[in-house]
């Protein structure tokens, strides 16, 4: 692997203003609803008022009626003329019971919310009003909504050709063969039969997710010299193109999908491959006009954005002196309908499983996973991508050993932590770097436990409760082709064309789709630096198929792991060409490693009065190749790719203290402090961003998001009044910290960060009450974390105690 | 339809607009102010529609445009002056108060009509100021630093001019 040399005056490691921030706060964005194209038609789905249901009949024709309707599509109308999925692009490489559907239902619904038919119309209000027009005839079948009765052989099914509502089960540990796993479950068996310790819970984490700002949206445009132009809300649109092409038929050369530069949010939503994508395009080519959709808070809410909803039954075998010994759990994960590309809702809880283990250095581990699909929206990706609930099971069962045995949890955790890396954990998962200890001890001196514990006995003296908790996570620094080949069939690798300017300007081109994480600001502030010019000169393009190389996408934190690896390896690339070059001109035996990039000038460190402004040697290599050095040609412009040998992570910590009120169960957040390896910080304002943001996403998830089904499988929290997120009422200041450790496997020492970010917040929170609560004895091992529940813990506890 | 005349960023627009046209609706595609952006269903959460009716904040998807007859609108677009941004325009780029930007011009609206109101606000009153806004990305740390800082410029400038 390459590394790059850090130039002085550098650009890595400031406070810069993000260069996306003029056009945002003049309203000058350009997200995908605010793109217009002449003669555009408004698209608007029709969809299930039931969750599972017979479709007896369609009748659009006093919709079709109306004036301004342009055209009504349903299930039957395109079941011929559309491939339906799966399709490879779209299909992991894991065995699951992969359902067939087609982006309107055809023979039933199958969730409440589910497309049936696609209005078309001239205005969107006529849209609105063509479909009360269009009457569905259902015949009601029985709901499957809970994931263990789904199980049971005598369960109805959701998708019937496939016999079972076992989308997918795994066993994580043991290796591949059924012996293999049996041996190792045996063995297992007999530390837990063996130790002094064992804690054994069921831990439930209900439905909820990531809901970004912006809802999804797609406009699509068709001529038939050129084909198809897709504008997608999209986190992949390399993938959203390739599935295109194939499901629609189109020739690959006539298909461009772009990532509109702004996106008002992702956080793994806008990273699946959706059926509305394939209407609007199959719409566009077949009335050959503009057609956009732009999703409502209540189709978004119904449909996407739903993830956690795992039961974990874990067990921890541990020592009295204070060793984890060994991890059992068996997850059970409620999938919903799985009709969805990529994930299907199973992919998320798979990865969670492989999380389970966290820092810790197990002797062995049983981890099992089942996943059942149901009458309810499918799992989508959300940040902290299927081991938030695991993460919160591990973390609160830590707690239980550590109150078992008489420890400080932090203490626990510590002797625990995996001491030295590289290390490979139990579900086989890659540790590359880092220093968890170091980690570990920066958050305990910020947090200063000796003085809480004071602190906390006083106020317990005045009938006061205070609590602190801890919590830690292990995440992926971006996602190898390792890992990523298997769990989603693309590849993890980074790209980016750098292309200089003959003014001395840079382009970078990358076909990841970020939505608010200032990739413009920290990739311009990595070519700046390598290049010892202003990053305003700096311009990064994402997100259209048609200029960039192919990105597996904004997921996994690839951008500071993965993206801008590459864009450091084409910098290189190019300074080493630039001085080459340089060197003929200058009539001197030198190569890169004799010149120095500062400042808008290219010197030579050997006579400093040997230079060339940055611009100057680029304009003449780009416009003047005359002369050149025997071999070479002109122009400035590379392509790089970064693949890491081996999957990679960061890793953070959080301290969280709380005072509950032990007559109404009402807690109250009062401090909230982290510890952080994130590796070579480009920007901290833009990683101490992106754990605001993480933090007060996993805070909300626990104490207020909700997604509930009634008994019918209505969805009864499809808007923001039922849907609760949190305000900046609801939630504390941040205290943010860094121990880092550069990564040595990429060419900056950068990490990729923020993904899996809000996985170890609720563990933290619920420690925190239950360690108030520690006279009670209480033990809280579900979600969400509200006074109700917390009340009602407090009763049972007291009532056992009489 | 109806005929209204409504003054928007300084300009006065006179359009013939159904009864039902949402004032969002009017602003994004009648006028392309296409800064005022929508997040909730027309239910007045998300904020992100906000914008100022005769100087006072206001959810325009709670709205209809011929309610806006005779009344003077401003939108984000209309908060820089002689394209000079205003005081919190500028706290919110220096302090990293916005990343994807969606919520931003709702939260900007809102805000700079709770700074006239609050020339020195605390924290805890720019949190409750700011309830009327939902943020995805940013944890709401940084918007109330910026919010914080903003109200410091404008007392520091002359009378609080922006």
């Amino acid at each position: 692997m390459s590394s790059v040399e850090k130039q002085a005056g550098d650009w890595l490691g400031a406070r810069l203003t993000r260069k996306e921030d003029l056009r945002l706060v003049t309203g000058q964005g350009r997200y995908l609803a605010d793109l217009v194209l002449p003669g555009m038609l408004h698209a608007l789905f029709v969809r299930s008022e039931y969750a599972h249901a017979r479709i007896k009949s369609i009748d659009a024709s006093e919709a079709l009626a109306l004036p301004g309707v342009v055209a009504v599509y349903t299930g039957a109308d395109i079941k011929d003329s559309v491939k339906p999925m799966p399709q490879s692009v779209v299909l992991p490489n894991l065995p699951a019971r992969y359902p067939t559907f087609w982006p309107l239902a055809t023979d039933k619904v199958k969730f409440h919310g589910e497309p049936v038919a696609l209005i078309v119309a001239r205005d969107k209000y006529v849209a609105e009003d063509a479909a009360e027009l269009v009457y569905v005839d259902y015949e009601e079948l029985p709901v499957i909504l809970d994931p263990e009765r789904a199980l049971a052989a005598d369960s109805p099914l959701v998708h019937e050709e496939d016999g079972s509502n076992e989308i997918f089960a795994m066993t994580l540990t043991g290796g591949e063969t059924p012996e293999g796993q049996a041996e190792n479950a045996a063995e297992v068996e007999k530390i837990f039969q063996a130790a002094d310790v064992v804690v054994s819970e069921r831990f439930r984490v209900h439905r909820t997710g990531i809901t970004p700002m912006e809802p999804r949206g797609v406009l699509c445009d068709w001529n038939d010299a050129d084909g198809l132009t897709a504008w997608i809300t999209t986190q992949r649109p390399h993938i959203d193109r390739l599935a295109l092409i194939d499901i629609l038929d189109i020739p690959g050369e006539q298909v461009r999908v772009i990532a509109p530069r702004d996106q008002g949010g992702g956080f793994g939503v806008k990273a699946p491959f959706y059926r509305e994508n394939i209407m609007i395009a199959y719409a566009a080519r077949a009335l050959k006009r503009p057609v956009r959709w732009v999703e409502s808070r209540y189709e978004s809410l119904m449909n996407v954005g739903q993830e956690r909803d795992q039961i974990n039954d874990l067990e921890i075998a541990a020592s009295k002196d204070g060793k984890l010994l060994a991890v059992r759990n068996h997850g059970l994960a409620d999938n919903g309908v799985g009709t969805t590309g990529v994930y299907w809702g199973f992919v998320m809880p798979f990865l969670g499983a492989v999380e389970l283990p966290n820092a810790y250095t197990w002797e062995r581990g049983d981890v099992r996973l089942r996943v059942a699909t149901t009458n309810k929206a499918s799992l989508t990706p959300s940040r902290a991508f299927g081991h938030f609930p695991t993460r919160f099971a591990l973390e609160r069962a830590i707690d239980m050993v550590a109150h078992r045995i008489g420890m400080e949890p932090a203490e626990l955790r510590r002797r625990n932590l995996v001491p030295s890396l590289p290390y490979t954990s139990v579900t086989n998962e890659y540790y590359d770097s880092g220093d968890f200890l170091r980690v570990w001890d920066n958050l305990l001196e910020r947090a200063d436990l000796p003085a809480f514990r004071a602190e906390q006995a006083a106020a317990r003296k005045q009938g006061r409760h205070l609590g602190i908790g801890f919590a830690c996570g292990v995440e992926l620094s971006g996602v190898a082709s390792e890992l990523l080949v298997p769990m989603e069939n693309q590849p993890g690798y980074g790209a980016a064309t750098v292309r200089l300017d003959p003014r001395g300007k840079v382009m970078v081109f990358g076909g990841d789709a970020p939505g608010g994480q200032g990739h413009e600001t920290t990739t311009a502030q990595v070519v700046a630096s390598l290049f010892g010019i202003d990053p305003k000169d700096v311009v990064v393009t994402t997100g259209d198929t048609g200029t960039t190389p192919f990105g597996a996408g904004s997921i996994g934190a690839r951008a500071g792991s993965y993206f801008v690896s590459a864009v450091a390896n084409a910098c290189q690339e190019l300074q080493d060409k630039i001085t080459r070059i340089l060197a003929h001109d200058l009539q001197i035996e030198a190569s890169r490693q004799h010149f120095e990039f500062k400042d808008g000038e290219v010197v030579y460190l050997g006579d400093s009065s040997k230079r060339k402004t940055f611009r100057d040697i680029v304009e003449r290599i780009i416009m003047h190749p005359i002369n050149m050095p025997e071999g070479e040609v002109g122009g400035l412009e590379w392509t790089a790719f970064f693949e890491a040998a081996k999957p990679m992570i960061c890793f953070n910590a959080d301290c969280c203290i709380v005072e509950v009120d032990v007559d109404s169960g009402n807690f109250e957040i009062r401090r909230w402090v982290t510890s952080e390896d994130v590796g070579t910080l480009i920007n901290p304002n833009i990683v101490d961003g992106q754990m605001h943001g993480a933090i007060v996403q996993g805070l909300s998830n626990a104490m207020f998001e909700e997604f509930v089904y009634d008994e019918q499988g209505q969805q009864l929290s499809a808007d923001f009044e039922h849907y609760k997120l949190a305000t900046a009422a609801d939630v504390p200041d941040i205290e943010i910290t860094y121990a880092p450790t550069p990564c040595p496997h990429t060419p900056l020492g950068t990490r990729g960060i923020g993904e899996g970010r809000p996985s170890s917040v609720p563990g933290a929170l619920t420690n925190a009450v239950c360690d108030a609560l520690a006279p009670f004895g209480v033990e809280l091992t579900e979600l969400p974390l509200r006074p109700d529940r917390v009340w009602r813990a407090l009763q049972a506890a007291r009532g056992e105690r009489r | 339809m109806k005929t209204i005349s409504v003054t928007v960023n300084g300009s006065v627009f006179e359009e013939d607009v159904p009864e039902r046209l949402l004032l969002v609706d009017f602003l994004r595609d009648r006028l392309a102010l296409t800064g005022t952006h929508v997040g909730c269903t027309h239910e007045g959460v998300c904020g992100a529609c906000t914008v100022h009716l005769d100087g006072e904040a206001v959810k325009s998807c709670m709205m209809l445009a011929v309610q806006a007859d005779g009344h003077a609108v401003t939108t984000v677009e209309g908060l820089a002056r002689d394209d000079r941004l205003s005081a919190l325009q500028e706290a919110f780029a220096r302090h990293h108060g916005l990343q994807c930007g969606y919520c931003t011009p709702g939260i900007l609206m809102n805000m700079t009509d709770f700074l006239t109101g609050n020339p020195d606000p605390s924290e805890d009153e720019i949190r409750h100021g700011l309830i009327g806004n939902l943020c995805r990305c940013t944890g709401y740390v940084h918007i109330v630093r910026a919010v914080k800082d903003a109200a410091r410029v404008l007392r520091e400038n002359t009378g609080g001019a922006r």
